[in-house]
């Protein structure tokens, strides 16, 4: 497997009036072609900064980012994001609009990407009739329409409901294998780092250091489900929550 | 339809016709007593006027003094100076939003000429534009323009920040976020800016004509107080009070054609 992207010594401080604040200390990572890697860490520790440096938002950082030019990443955010003021066809076309990337085999995948989740039927609905899960899986067709070689998820399910997170998990989970793309998937949720990745980073409490890198290998590929049921999952279970930084207040 | 859900819906209409009535009963009311009171005398017909004479005024007016005219006038007024308000309101808005460095320069002169007590600046606006309806406009202009900018800009603030966010990760260029995004996302603080700026504009084309116009129904007050006929200040007041109205349903309405979509 190649290599699509390599951070070496990544330090970044953020400076404001009240002071100089630590975001991410000394951090390297590998990312391998095809490959899902989960960061798992406390809240406020610079998950998000993190993707925000690796996709090229934040350029204010020491040490070395290597990827290819040509890479295209593509973010799924907490909040779906979508623009009431559009239609759910419209919703999900919204990022080839503004990349002026309109082509006709481009509108056709979004086409089948709405069949494919059972959104046809809702294409010219506004995103206030639908459910939060659907409207997460607008976003997620929204971000997949780009084709991003590396897709960066910033806890994209916290804010649904538990059933609507395992369905919604369950299918980026499909269409991330199905379709061999790259990840990196902030999350808080352990089971969640487990099920859908091939390597968990676990963060230190901030500055974000690396405190350890748990190689997932679980056999099954096909569902989260499926995945969950692997003998060795409680193992890893405790692995990862015996590593976290569990002593904050 | 189930018949609950039919009862349901004629339980609203009957709500709806029930306070209709209500406001159409209390017109009645407000003019029948007005009427009475003064007929009786137990009111001054001077001071107070009555439904009845503001109708004979109304006619005298017309006949006598091109009562549309004076109507014609001050909602020419109001209109230029509503529109200016707005379209200058919005873009100086839009630049305070693109430039913060500039939005934080121009912010305690903001605030100052928005606290200001703007009538003060009448005798300045008299000598630069001259006792006519420019006058007028720039006053109108003055008290409706700080309001327009502070409601506008404070909406396009308000974006919200995942969006915002989601658009620097599809590297949406400049115009693209504020045509697409900030300003969508404002629809109804505009609207609600539209509101303000009509009450604002009418009390500058008022304060404005009181001070130097020869037309209009701030002058028709004016020069009601002056002959001492009392009829003509309250026709006035009464006309003033429907041009209101009838402005404020206007963008009533065009805030529920823009808006229908935009309620999360
Ligand atoms: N723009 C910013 N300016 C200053 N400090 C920031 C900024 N963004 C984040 N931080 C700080 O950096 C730390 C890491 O933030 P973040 O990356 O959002 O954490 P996480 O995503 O892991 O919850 C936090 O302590 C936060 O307060
Ligand atoms: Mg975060």
């Amino acid at each position: 497997m190649n290599k699509l992207l390599e951070i070496k010594n990544l330090t970044k401080n953020y400076h404001t009036i009240e002071g100089e604040c630590e975001a991410i200390k000394d951090f390297n990572l590998e990312v391998k072609n095809g490959e899902i890697i989960s960061l798992v860490g406390p809240s406020g520790c610079g998950k998000s900064t993190l993707l925000s440096i690796i996709s090229g938002l934040d350029k204010e950082y020491t040490g070395i980012i290597n990827k290819d030019s040509k890479i295209k990443m593509a973010y799924m955010l907490q909040s779906d994001a979508l623009l009431p003021w559009l239609t759910i066809y419209e919703n999900a076309l919204l990022g080839l609009k503004i990349k002026h990337n309109m082509t006709k085999e481009n509108i056709e995948y979004v086409d089948y990407l709405l069949d494919f989740y059972n959104l046809k039927d809702f294409k010219n609905n506004y995103p206030k009739s639908l459910s939060g899960g659907m409207k997460q899986r607008v976003a997620l067709i929204r971000t997949l329409a780009l084709k991003p070689d590396i897709l960066l998820l910033d806890e994209p399910f916290s804010a649904l409901d538990q059933q609507s997170r395992l369905i919604i998990s369950d299918d980026v989970y499909k269409i991330l294998k199905k379709e061999n793309k790259t990840a990196i998937l902030v999350t808080h949720n352990i089971e969640e780092a487990i099920i859908f990745s091939d390597k968990v980073v676990v963060l230190s409490k901030r500055p974000a250091k690396i405190k350890k890198i748990i190689p997932i290998d679980i056999a099954n590929k096909d569902s989260i489900y499926e995945r969950r049921k692997d003998p060795n999952f409680h193992k890893y279970f405790d692995n990862i929550w015996k590593d976290l930084d569990n002593n904050e207040s | 339809m189930s018949p609950e859900q039919k009862k349901f819906i004629k339980k609203i209409k009957i709500n709806k016709i029930k306070i209709w009535l209500c406001q159409i009963l209390i017109i009645i009311l407000f003019l029948g007593m007005w009427e009475f009171f003064v007929n009786k005398g137990i009111i001054s017909s001077f001071i107070y006027s009555s439904p009845s004479r503001i109708i004979k005024t109304v006619i005298e007016l017309i006949n006598n003094h091109n009562f549309f005219i004076h109507i014609f006038v001050t909602l020419k007024e109001v209109i230029i100076a509503f529109i200016l308000g707005i379209t200058l309101g919005f873009i100086i808005a839009l630049i305070l939003y693109e430039f913060k460095f500039l939005a934080k320069v121009m912010d305690p002169f903001l605030t100052m000429l928005n606290s200001l007590p703007k009538v003060a600046l009448g005798p300045l606006i008299i000598i630069i534009c001259g006792a006519n309806s420019k006058s007028v406009i720039v006053m109108a202009l003055l008290i409706n323009l700080i309001v327009s900018i502070i409601t506008i800009y404070n909406g396009f603030l308000c974006t919200d920040e995942y969006r915002l966010k989601l658009f620097k990760t599809m590297k949406a260029s400049k115009i693209q976020t504020l045509t697409m995004l900030v300003i969508p996302s404002s629809y109804q603080t505009i609207i609600a800016s539209f509101k303000l700026c009509v009450a604002q504009t009418l009390i500058g084309v008022i304060m404005g004509e009181f001070l130097v116009s020869k037309q209009g129904l701030g002058y028709l007050i004016v020069y009601g107080k002056q002959v001492f006929n009392l009829n003509y200040i309250m026709t006035g007041i009464v006309i003033l009070a429907l041009i209101s109205y009838i402005l404020y349903k206007l963008i009533v309405l065009l805030e529920n054609k823009l808006l229908k979509h935009l309620r999360d």
